[in-house]
């Protein structure tokens, strides 16, 4: 089976003088929930903008390589045609709109289909019943939890196959990103929505994901199932902060000891 | 415009703050269009408005006998031009700051006035005459007068302003073009197509700055001083508040009245100062207007 | 208008003392002697024409110095630079007119009007920022412009107030020459004055004023304190530059500031890079003689006479041309092209840097 969105060998260069991401290889079938690991720097914002059409704002460009969806070449593609054709976008930052009400908020988007925008916010408010108490509300007021919330709802609105949702869990209380990762598995399993998500928290994304990448420096260090994820131990000690408690020299340091591992 | 000075009864004076307030509402709301959408003010619209009463002129010698053909030419006109400022230039500075573009206006401005100079010498023009529209007076109950093409612009502020206030509250259209000028990002990740929605903004305005433009130019000709006119009426668009249609009509009010009674009553010298005094005031008092949005909810 | 683009590889220093020098590599120091010689040596062996050329490049560099330490550096955005060049350029004209002041009075207090204007223009950016802020600053200019414009009308000066050459201690100041010296001198006091007020306490809470206010005031800079220095340091300065320009004109007239020149100041420290001195004095140099060379060109085309008396539009075409140029293809303006080459060679054979780690 063909994925659904596939990235090859991506290089993408800033201001035409610093590399952020090469030789990016991803791949992401429908239905599964994939997440994007490193640490900052490490070109996982990179990618997902990429992916969504948005390197142009900051003076990136894509230097190599090609994204493809559904068997389509996106990489030069506008942001608004990409989020029309199905890869809808929850930013890490600026993720509503601030002087909007909450229902103007999700009125304001554009989706695949013009069908029936009311059983779509239904089925929005369904997921998100918090967000119905609060449809009258200022945007800009809401508590940073409420905003997550909003900007995925608003992003379903879009009925999007893909869902690419950046850094989901900063400067949100655990219990609440533990609600909004049960959600995005709700939102997989009733709409059938396929997921990205980006994570810094290791723990948090490998708690939902099926399969992960995991970024350093601009490229893919390391990928494979969850299962196989959890039990490596360079994830275990350096993302999930598992030692293995004996004394460690100076060669234990993380740098060298993952230089040695990974490029022999 | 053709009030006389000396006649000074409260009919005449009402019947010029209604004139004056109308040619600032018709101009200021060019003005919200394009900030409503993409937080740019334009400081070239005063040019454009002019370059649309040149579109007239234009016109006028390619469709004498025609009037109405000219007229409806030279608005035609307008809106492609303001499409085209959009694609050709403005467009290259989406995603950069405002302030760039408000620059870039700015110098899009001086070139137009270099070019409109270059084309059509710097004599003044009189279209009224040239397509054989006299412009007479009407005589109103109280011993005030008005002449036809104020009458007429008073008419076309109205109707446009209804226009643009259907077309708002058309399915979503309204909040969308809010939300692109509140984060232009996050609603091209939400289907909405910020080309176009610039571009139909840079068009609307373009087509009423420069009906505005054409109207004046019919009524007292084509001068110098219609660049000043644009550039006094961006005080009544942030009075009233930079992305609200209402508040450009109240904001249009509220200088026009200003600048009337100012010139009868203290010093005509006045009348080019008196909106950025009012501007002053209000940018002490209410920054954003009477009824703009707050802006800039800053949460760290 | 953006951030500084980076650098492509450093330069390296090793202490404090090295980081804030002014003159900071040898090849610097070379350099401005060099040039120091150059300038020295030049209206010794120029025509009248380029020593007024080079004395109006001095005379606009006192003036983006002073907008490009407010806007490029502070962050604070003028649109009324004109305004406060009026305001000195009136304060001379007045005292010298209606008191016979001499000009080591006119001078100083032409600066100080310029500074106390400079509370005026600068209070309003204590509420407001960026576009708002730009907006109140036009709007104040207006007010100025009507000022003098009642000035004149009230006391007769319909066309403009004429005045003589000063006189100081006998010498009486005119010619090319002479000019030419007290304008290098001034421009040269404004640049060491940015400079060293850059590289100090104020410097460092304007740059991350500009960069963060919230932050900034987090950091216990009294933002607004810095605010009004930034508008008063820069006020006076300009009111100061507007001041020697009415002395070296000899004539004083409200047309002569009028919304176009505040542009072009504007225009200067864009067209120069935001953010850098070397900025503004190259900007002011390519404002200022843009006009001519225009003029210069016009002059070579076959049917010259035809745009002879339209001149004015087709350097208001041409001027508008240039600043969208740079607004839309280099926004770091004249130093960022500087910097491009400079990254390019140090760079080279690469492209681009590489990333950390190494293999492909």
């Amino acid at each position: 089976m063909s994925p659904l969105l596939a990235v090859d060998k991506l290089e993408v260069v800033y201001h035409r003088t610093i590399t952020a991401a090469q030789g990016i290889n991803l791949t992401v079938n429908a239905g599964q929930i994939v997440a994007i690991l490193g640490t900052n720097g490490a070109g996982k914002t990179t990618t997902l903008r990429a992916i969504s059409g948005f390197l142009g704002i900051d003076d990136a460009r894509v230097t190599e390589g090609s994204i493809t969806f559904k068997g389509q070449r996106i990489d030069s593609r506008p942001p608004h045609e990409i989020a029309r054709s199905g890869i809808v976008l929850v930013p890490e930052r600026d993720k509503v709109f601030p002087n909007l009400t909450v229902a103007e908020n999700l009125s304001a988007a554009i989706g695949l289909g013009r069908a029936d925008r009311r059983r779509r916010e239904e089925a929005t408010f369904a997921l998100f019943p918090h967000l119905a108490d609060l449809r009258g509300r200022i945007a800009g007021l809401l508590s940073g939890g409420e905003r997550q919330m909003l900007a995925i709802a608003s992003a379903l609105m879009c009925q999007p196959q893909i869902l690419l949702v950046d850094e989901l869990s900063l400067g949100l209380a655990p219990i609440v990103v533990e609600d909004l990762m049960a959600r995005l598995v709700q939102i997989r399993e009733q709409l059938g929505i396929t997921i990205v998500i980006v994570e810094q928290s290791a723990a948090v994304a490998l708690g939902i994901a099926d399969y992960g990448y995991v970024l350093e420096n601009g490229r893919v260090v390391l990928d494979g199932d969850r299962a196989r994820l959890m039990a490596h131990g360079d994830i275990q000690e350096f993302y999930l902060g598992h030692t293995s408690g004996d004394r460690r020299s100076y060669r234990s340091v993380k740098q060298y000891r993952r230089s040695r591992r990974w490029y022999g | 415009m053709a009030t006389p000075f000396g006649d000074s009864t409260v009919l005449q004076l009402a019947v010029n703050i209604v004139v004056l307030s109308a040619i600032y509402a018709l101009i200021a709301c060019g003005y919200v269009l394009i900030y409503r959408v993409s937080r740019v003010l334009n400081l070239a619209h005063g040019e454009l408005m002019m370059l649309g009463a040149y579109l007239l002129v234009a016109t006028a010698s390619s469709f004498a006998g025609n009037p109405l053909v000219a007229i409806a030419a030279a608005i035609v006109l307008s809106l492609v031009v303001g499409v085209l400022v959009y694609v050709l230039l403005m467009r290259k500075m989406t995603g950069e700051m405002a302030l760039a573009a408000v620059l870039t206006t700015v110098a899009l401005g001086i070139l137009l006035r270099g070019l409109m100079v270059l084309i059509w010498s710097a004599q003044q023009r009189y279209p009224g005459q040239d397509l054989g529209l006299p412009n007479m007076a009407i005589a109103l109950p109280g011993g005030a007068r008005i002449s036809i093409f104020a009458a007429l612009l008073v008419i076309a502020t109205m109707l446009i302003y209804g226009g643009l206030f259907a077309f708002l509250h058309f399915g979503n259209w309204g909040i969308r073009m809010r939300a692109a000028g509140q984060n232009p990002l996050l609603a091209a990740q939400r289907g909405i197509n910020l080309h176009a929605i610039y571009a139909l903004a840079w068009g609307l305005s373009t087509l009423t700055g420069s009906i505005a433009g054409m109207l004046i130019a019919l009524d007292s000709g084509l001068t110098n001083t219609m660049v000043i006119i644009g550039l006094k009426a961006f005080p009544a668009a942030l009075v009233g508040g930079l992305d609200s249609l209402v508040g450009a009509l109240v904001g249009a009010l509220i200088i026009a009245t200003a600048e009337v009674l100012s010139i009868q009553y203290i010093d005509p010298l006045l009348s080019d100062v008196v909106p950025f005094l009012v501007l002053i005031a209000m940018l002490i008092v209410r920054p954003w207007g009477l009824f703009g949005t707050r802006e800039e909810l800053d949460r760290v | 208008m953006s951030d500084r683009m980076p650098r492509a590889s450093g330069y390296f220093r090793t202490g404090y003392a090295q980081e804030i020098a002014l003159i900071k590599t040898r090849l610097e120091r070379v350099s401005l002697v060099v040039f120091v010689a150059l300038l020295i040596a030049f209206p010794f062996v120029a025509s009248a024409f380029y020593l007024d050329l080079a004395t109006q490049v001095f005379l606009a560099a006192i003036g983006s110095l002073s907008l490009m330490l407010l806007t490029g550096f502070a962050g604070q955005v003028s649109l009324g630079h004109a305004g406060l060049l009026a305001a000195g350029a009136f304060t001379a004209g007045i005292l010298s007119k209606e008191l016979n002041a001499p000009i080591f009075v006119t001078l100083p207090c032409a600066a100080a009007i310029g500074a106390l204007l400079g509370i005026v223009f600068g209070l309003p950016s204590l509420r407001l920022r960026g576009l708002y802020l730009a907006v109140s600053t036009l709007a104040l200019h207006f007010v100025v412009i009507y000022l003098g414009g009642e000035y004149e009308t009230k006391r007769g000066f319909s066309t403009g107030i004429t005045i003589d050459a000063p006189v100081i201690a006998g010498l009486r100041l005119y010619g090319g020459k002479v000019w030419y010296f007290i304008l290098l001198a001034f421009a040269a006091a404004s640049l060491l004055i940015c400079a060293n007020l850059l590289r100090s306490r104020s410097g460092r809470a304007w740059r991350a004023i500009r960069a963060h206010e919230t932050v900034a005031s987090a950091l216990g800079i009294n933002v607004a304190a810095y605010k009004l220095l930034a508008f008063v340091i820069s006020s006076a300065m300009a009111a100061l530059a507007g001041a020697l320009f009415a002395y070296y004109r000899g004539f004083v007239s409200v047309e002569a500031f009028s919304l176009f020149l505040s542009i072009q100041y504007v225009a200067m420290i864009i067209i120069g890079g935001m953010g850098s001195l070397l900025g503004a004095l190259l900007g002011a140099a390519f404002v200022t003689l843009f006009p001519y060379l225009i003029e210069a060109v016009m002059q070579r085309l076959p049917n010259a006479q035809a745009y002879a008396d339209v001149l004015f539009a087709v350097n208001y075409a041409a001027f508008g041309m240039v600043m969208i140029g740079f607004l839309i293809f280099e926004p770091q303006g004249l130093f960022g092209i500087w910097r491009r080459i400079q990254s390019y060679f140090l760079l080279w054979p690469f492209k681009q840097k590489p990333i950390a780690g190494g293999r492909k």
